[in-house]
């Protein structure tokens, strides 16, 4: 595997805006790379910034603490991420890709000062029946010690690859696209939040931003972040849960901005159940499940 | 109902820190999550139902009237555990362990948590009263025009915010203004508050060296000592300072001898002494008795810091005690004045003889007894926070000292608080 190490975190806008570009013409042109390039984009020493670590937890509904959320740590990644993404030889960029299920485990509680050696890197594209799977791998370490890992599973609808596995993953966790979880609990979210969330996240894809980046992919209004919702539910699950965890996540409905939704969850002996759905009506927007790392 | 035994099983803060800097993006409800959390670890009470925590903030958000509950349901504690908000200024903290402890000897507790937050870094603010006028009155019109009438109402001048008050809203004067008129009253010169505010430094340097706070303090935001401890400071130095309270003569009152702005939250753990046992909680100290006064300071007769003097005479002949039979003295320093006046006004027979209703001076005490661990204006003074600040520090010293003469060492915290009031509590080693 091809190992490519940066010496500081990639400036997302121009990543994001060339990667945009280079999709718009490869849907002209139809041509595309046919394999996913085998590589890893490292950064080896990052020092977690305290101040927006304290923005996250505001804009997420985490308390601001020495500890950092499973999700902080993939929202570190991300960079790495569109990296990979916005490569020429990637077949795929983040336009057009559906974020449609997260899992990530946290192996130990990691604090803000600690310093972290990332990296992201392919995972093995999978068999969906409206497309392709494409799995972004994260890990971060402290010294030697694997603390995080995290894979981002994005459907390329109408694409497939050569080699692809099936859906399925030994160790993956299969979400239902429901749950038998109550949802009273309301969150109203704010127009502004994709853009207080982009600002925090460093994820400015225009789809979140603003209701023309919206409409330009379908929506009648600009949607949040998968990752928003992510962090927002394990925000009101936090206190309750032990050192380490892992937690599935799988989106089932994006959720248009500004809105208001219900969010339940249910402690099913080894894992909590959560949901979260629309403020009217019984659909999902998000599944989850979290555990212990083992389970 | 029974009479049961409060012990204080310990205590559990975070570092105060200056105002604006490293907790200022950190509200009373993170600091308070976060000196709770400790307190769970320290004490394994993570998942568990406490009795009842009980805090407040003096500078606190609207929103937050629930305070103390939010910071439980963000806690690891049991999210069963309830929780009830208390305000009492500066003595906010004693106060609130003076409720758990007497719900705890009424029986009606087992354990609960006492204690408070304040941050000075993220207070809130409020809109003018002119302009809250306007908008309620435009929530509360029926039509159009009459919405349209009361929002012009509003001048440029409504929209200026307002901060949080820092005066007394019956004198107009300052804390500060206020601690000056009893300096100047009781001829209290600037060497020997200085000395206070030296012996304040070095003895709370001494006990963070000693590793004293080691079980009482969990680091946070990447502080992890008081950042309001000079190790360096001296005479000399605080003697340069320009007085910033007071006028001509009598200014002595300096940036060195009165308690900065700070940012901090602290909790005690307190039991029933027989659960305690049958937990295999530490029981460092009980709760013997408190006493809430207040002075009537509003026209100028009497002082707005020496509240605690009435409390104090009140405690004492309630337990058959005298003001000299304590091995230790916590007193406030709000400024190293208030401490000098009450110890001077405890010791003028006229004061104890007039104002107090006393047959005599309480007498003096052995200084060398007195905050021995240091006080606010070395820690700082996060004004709900340091109730709990002191009292599982002297609950620890107390059980350390273990007994004295036979008898188990004593102690009493004194507390004064704005609006003229104060708190005291005597503790007894276990």
């Amino acid at each position: 595997m091809e190992r490519v190490v940066l010496d500081t975190v990639p400036s997302m806008a121009p990543l994001l805006a060339s990667s945009l570009v280079r999709d718009g013409v490869r849907r002209v042109t139809k041509h595309r790379p046919r394999l996913l390039p085998d590589r890893e984009v490292v950064l080896a020493d990052v020092v977690q910034s305290a101040g927006r670590l304290a923005t996250y937890d505001r804009v997420c509904g985490f308390g601001v603490r020495d500890l950092v959320p499973a999700t902080w740590l993939h929202v570190q990644t991300f960079p790495l991420q569109l990296v990979l993404l916005s490569a020429p030889d990637s077949p795929f960029s983040l336009a057009g890709m559906v974020h449609v299920t997260n899992s990530m485990t946290l192996l130990r509680p990691v604090s803000v000062g600690e310093r972290l050696r990332l990296s992201s890197s392919y995972g093995p594209p999978r068999e969906h029946r409206r497309g392709v799977l494409i799995d972004m791998i994260g890990e971060a370490y402290v010294g030697d010690e694997l603390v995080w890992r995290g894979v981002s599973a994005y459907l390329v609808r109408g694409a497939s690859l050569p080699g692809m596995l099936p859906e399925d993953q030994p160790d993956g966790v299969r979400l239902p696209s429901d749950v038998d979880v109550q949802a009273d609990a309301v969150w109203r979210l704010p127009a502004n939040l994709g853009r207080r969330y982009a600002s925090v996240s460093g994820d400015m894809n225009p789809i979140h931003t603003s209701a023309i980046g919206g409409k330009a992919f379908g929506f009648p209004r600009a949607i949040i972040h998968g990752m928003w919702t992510h962090a927002r539910v394990l925000a009101a699950l936090e206190p309750r849960l032990t050192d380490s965890y892992r937690m599935d996540v799988r989106f089932t409905k994006p959720i248009l901005l500004p809105s208001s939704v219900r969010f339940g969850a249910r402690n099913e002996g080894d894992h909590w159940t959560a949901v979260v759905r629309p403020r009217s009506g019984e659909k999902t927007h998000l599944v989850a499940r979290i555990s212990s790392p083992t389970h | 109902m029974t009479d049961r035994t409060a012990v204080v099983v310990g205590g559990n803060r975070i570092p105060f820190a200056r105002s604006h800097g490293a907790y200022r993006q950190a509200s009373n409800i993170d600091m308070l999550t976060a000196a709770i959390d400790g307190l769970a670890a320290r004490f394994g009470l993570s998942g568990h139902r406490v009795g009842e925590v009980v805090g407040g903030a003096v500078l606190k958000h609207s929103r937050d009237f629930n305070l103390t509950r939010e910071a439980v349901l963000g806690s690891s504690l049991d999210p069963h555990t309830a929780a009830c908000d208390l305000q009492q200024a500066c003595a906010t903290g004693l106060e609130a362990t003076i409720y758990v402890s007497n719900k705890i000897r009424l029986g009606q507790l087992v354990d609960g948590i006492a204690g408070g937050a304040d941050s000075v870094s993220d207070t809130p603010m409020s809109v003018s009263d002119g302009l809250r006028r306007a908008l309620l009155a435009a929530n509360a019109a029926k039509t159009l025009p009459a919405r349209l009438a009361a929002i012009s109402s509003i001048r440029p001048g409504h929209l200026v915010p307002d901060p949080p008050g820092i005066t007394e809203p019956r004198t107009g004067l300052s804390m500060g203004e206020h601690q000056a008129l009893t300096t100047s009253r009781w001829g209290i010169g600037r060497t020997e508050q200085d000395e206070v505010a030296l012996a304040s430094h070095q003895n709370l340097a001494r006990a963070w060296g000693e590793g004293f706070f080691d079980d009482l303090v969990t680091p946070y935001l990447g502080v992890t000592k008081d950042q309001g401890v000079r190790v360096d400071t001296t005479l000399e130095k605080l003697g340069a300072l320009k007085p910033v309270f007071g006028r001509g003569e009598g200014a002595t009152m300096t940036a060195g001898n009165s308690t900065g702005f700070f940012d901090g939250a602290a909790v005690t753990y307190l039991a029933d002494a027989d659960y305690a046992a049958e937990h295999h909680l530490p029981a460092l100290a009980r709760i013997v008795d408190v006493e809430v006064a207040a002075g009537d300071y509003t026209l100028g007769g009497e002082d707005l810091l020496l509240a605690p003097t009435y409390a104090i005479p009140r405690l004492l002949e309630r337990n058959h005690l005298l003001w000299q039979d304590f091995d230790y003295y916590e007193i406030h320093e709000a400024f190293a004045a208030t401490v000098l006046a009450t110890l001077a006004a405890l010791n003028d027979e006229a004061y104890c003889r007039s104002t107090l209703g006393l047959s005599g001076a309480l007498g003096e005490i052995d200084r060398s007894r007195l905050n021995v661990n240091g006080s606010s204006l070395a820690a700082g003074h996060p004004f709900a926070a340091t109730g709990g600040r002191i009292v599982p520090a002297l609950a620890k010293l107390l059980h350390q000292r273990g007994t004295v003469d036979g008898r188990p060492a004593r102690g009493i915290v004194s507390i004064c608080a704005a609006g003229g009031q104060g708190a005291v509590a005597i503790l007894e080693a276990c």
